[in-house]
């Protein structure tokens, strides 16, 4: 049975949306192969691979990712399981300080930050110093992604199931909850991801030279080279969705929330 | 000495009083039933043996040790929860083995202890099975499997029937008796359905209200309640208001005529009593002066093998139930007059 009318909507919707998504990235990546003239090749491309700095501030993006990630994650993987667990009636306040960062702009955080922190050097004076306002950027989705999650599962019955089998916390929490949050754990680390490669303003004023800061170096000196980077970033937030995605599927708990039938 | 022993256990919730002073006492291999309606503080008496909960007062003595302020981890206690608790995770052998992995016992004994209690209950072939691919059933035949693998000092079991439907949870029920029989492990199993309660336990504990109603084995519970909130609940019964009329003959006055009911032996005249008779000590016959008391078959309930007729005993809105033989029941019409009779020794007498 065919209905035209029904499947005609939808697909011109996504059509729509979906053009609107390709045609600024074919532009750009039309725009990267642009030599001057009517000349087109990979010269952008060339020059951007042979820049060590380039690949410094990828590798300085990548590591702040993982780093904020795994910060993220031991901190709020405990705070979000008691929160389920235990102290329900403090949801409406967890949920006041997950939506913090978006109330409060990143430049009065920064302006916070550099007056409130002070610390020993290899942090404050360090890259390492941006995990925390990262931390704090990516903590709305983390928390979301943690949230919804635990919710699906049968907290205090596992929890109560496992202790009675002897468990303790870290047991419980390491071999139980967390293996049981791998779609919840991909999505936070993937949301972490995009944000941290692309955040430009604490890393542009506390004067670290991470990716995007590069990308806007670049931007101000060649055109097709910041085009090229761009789609550079894309290419690689993409690549780390599918290997995280990977990775979470290769895992061997072929997870299905509800358990029972 | 007992092996469990529940010492003047309270526990309050708020300004609601869940568990008054309950003191039980369990021997060494026996399977005792919590039986009571919903609410009436089954589960937080478990949940206060298996650690979950802290009583208000009163103490949790097993083997001569008061374990009252030991951490749920640290009591070797296998419990089994009415909501499916497997970690999903993990295959059905890894369930089993989590106790045991905790423990850190090598490789090849928890293989070998997760193999034997799998076989015990009759899920060897699904080991690798994840617990979205297994039924209810199975799945908590696993999570019986999972508490019996860490050779637990006390298993505990809070309605692990109830999400099944009614023929798995007679099969299952009958199996976790079987399966306690051959370990011989004390058990405590909570249910609100007084046939489970009957058909599987050494003894049964009537709990109401947070308090004890009766405490004894599944015949004396059914045949002697101690009173009339146990014979309400367990069984059926019909409930008339009587009068000792004659202490030393046994007679009754019910609704206006006097019976015969052994139990009235030794009791004061015009003692006011609940005359009690279950459905099964009622005989229905041709109505005749003999009867003791006479009435009108208003309804009739089919089981199968028998066949519940409901009569109104003549002069008042008052019912009896007798069940009998379905062959028997269908000769009686609905309509008709009966006399309602019993062996004197039938009738339950608890005083008003
Ligand atoms: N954490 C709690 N906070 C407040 N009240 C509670 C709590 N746990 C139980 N109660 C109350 O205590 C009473 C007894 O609860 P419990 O769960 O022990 O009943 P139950 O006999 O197991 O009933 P059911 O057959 O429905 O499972 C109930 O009225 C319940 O509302
Ligand atoms: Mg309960």
């Amino acid at each position: 049975m065919s209905r035209p009318t029904h499947n005609l909507i939808p697909g011109l919707g996504l059509g729509v949306i979906g053009l609107y998504f390709v045609i600024p990235l074919v532009a750009t990546g039309a725009f990267s192969l642009w030599e001057g003239g009517d000349k087109y090749g990979l010269a952008a491309y060339a020059a951007l691979i042979h820049q060590p700095k380039l690949w410094q501030s990828l590798g300085l993006s990548v590591r702040l990712a993982i780093q904020t990630i795994l910060v993220g994650l031991v901190v709020l993987v405990p705070a979000v399981f008691w929160l389920n667990l235990r102290v329900q009636r403090l949801r409406p306040l967890f949920d006041f300080l997950s939506v913090l960062p978006f109330v409060v702009p990143p430049i009065a955080l920064v302006a916070g930050m550099t007056t409130l922190y002070t610390g020993p050097d290899w942090f404050v004076g360090t890259a390492n110093y941006l995990v925390v306002p990262y931390v704090i950027l990516a903590l709305p989705y983390t928390y979301r992604a943690l949230d919804v999650g635990m919710r699906a599962l049968d907290l205090k019955t596992l929890t109560e199931a496992s202790q009675s089998l002897g468990a303790g916390w870290m047991t419980l929490i390491l071999r139980v909850v967390v293996p049981n949050l791998t779609t919840a754990l991909i999505g936070a680390a993937l949301l972490t991801i995009a944000i941290v490669m692309g955040e430009f303003t604490f890393a542009n004023i506390l004067l670290f030279n991470t990716f995007a800061v590069y990308i806007d170096y670049v931007g101000q000196t060649s055109a097709t080279q910041a085009a090229a980077l761009t789609l550079l970033s894309f290419l690689i937030t993409w690549l780390a969705m599918l290997g995280v995605l990977f990775t979470g599927r290769g895992g061997r708990g072929q997870v299905q929330i509800g358990g029972a039938r | 000495m007992s092996y469990l022993q529940l010492d003047a256990v309270a526990k309050h919730y708020g300004s609601r009083t869940v568990l008054r002073d309950v003191s039980i006492d369990l021997k060494a291999g026996e399977f005792v039933s919590l039986l009571g309606p919903s609410g009436c503080g089954k589960t937080t008496l478990l949940r206060i043996v298996a650690g979950f909960d802290q009583p208000d007062s009163g103490r949790v003595v097993l083997e001569g040790r008061d374990i009252s302020g030991l951490a749920p981890a640290k009591r070797q206690m296998g419990m089994v929860f009415q909501a499916y608790s497997l970690f999903p995770n993990m295959t059905a052998q890894e369930n089993v083995q989590f106790g045991l992995r905790v423990r850190r016992q090598d490789a090849a004994a928890q293989q070998k202890r997760a193999r034997e209690v799998l076989e015990l209950v009759g899920l060897a072939e699904h080991a690798q099975k994840y617990p979205h691919q297994l039924s209810g059933g199975q799945q908590q035949r696993v999570a019986l499997a999972r508490a019996l693998a860490i050779s637990p000092a006390l298993l505990l079991l809070d309605e692990p029937l109830s999400a099944l439907d009614a023929k798995v949870r007679v099969q299952l029920r009958d199996e976790i008796r079987r399966i306690q029989q051959e370990t011989g492990v004390t058990t405590l199993f909570v249910t609100h359905d007084q046939e489970e309660a009957l058909s599987i336990s050494d003894r049964v504990v009537v709990m109401h209200d947070g308090v004890l109603a009766q405490v004894g084995e599944p015949a004396a519970i059914y045949g002697e309640p101690a009173n009339i909130f146990v014979a309400r609940f367990v069984g059926a019964v019909a409930e008339l208001p009587g009068v000792v009329a004659d202490g030393s003959g046994g007679m009754v006055t019910v609704l206006g005529r006097q019976v015969a009911a052994s139990r009235a032996r030794g009791m004061a005249a015009g003692t006011r009593v609940y005359f009690l008779l279950r459905p099964e000590t009622v005989r229905l016959g041709p109505p005749d002066a003999a009867g003791m008391l006479h009435g009108t078959v208003i309804a009739r309930t089919f089981f199968g093998a028998l066949t519940s007729l409901k009569v109104e005993i003549t002069g008042g809105t008052d019912c009896v139930t007798a069940a009998m033989a379905s062959g028997d029941a269908a000769n009686i019409a609905i309509g008709s007059t009966v006399s309602v009779n019993w062996d004197p020794d039938s009738p339950r007498l608890l005083v008003a």
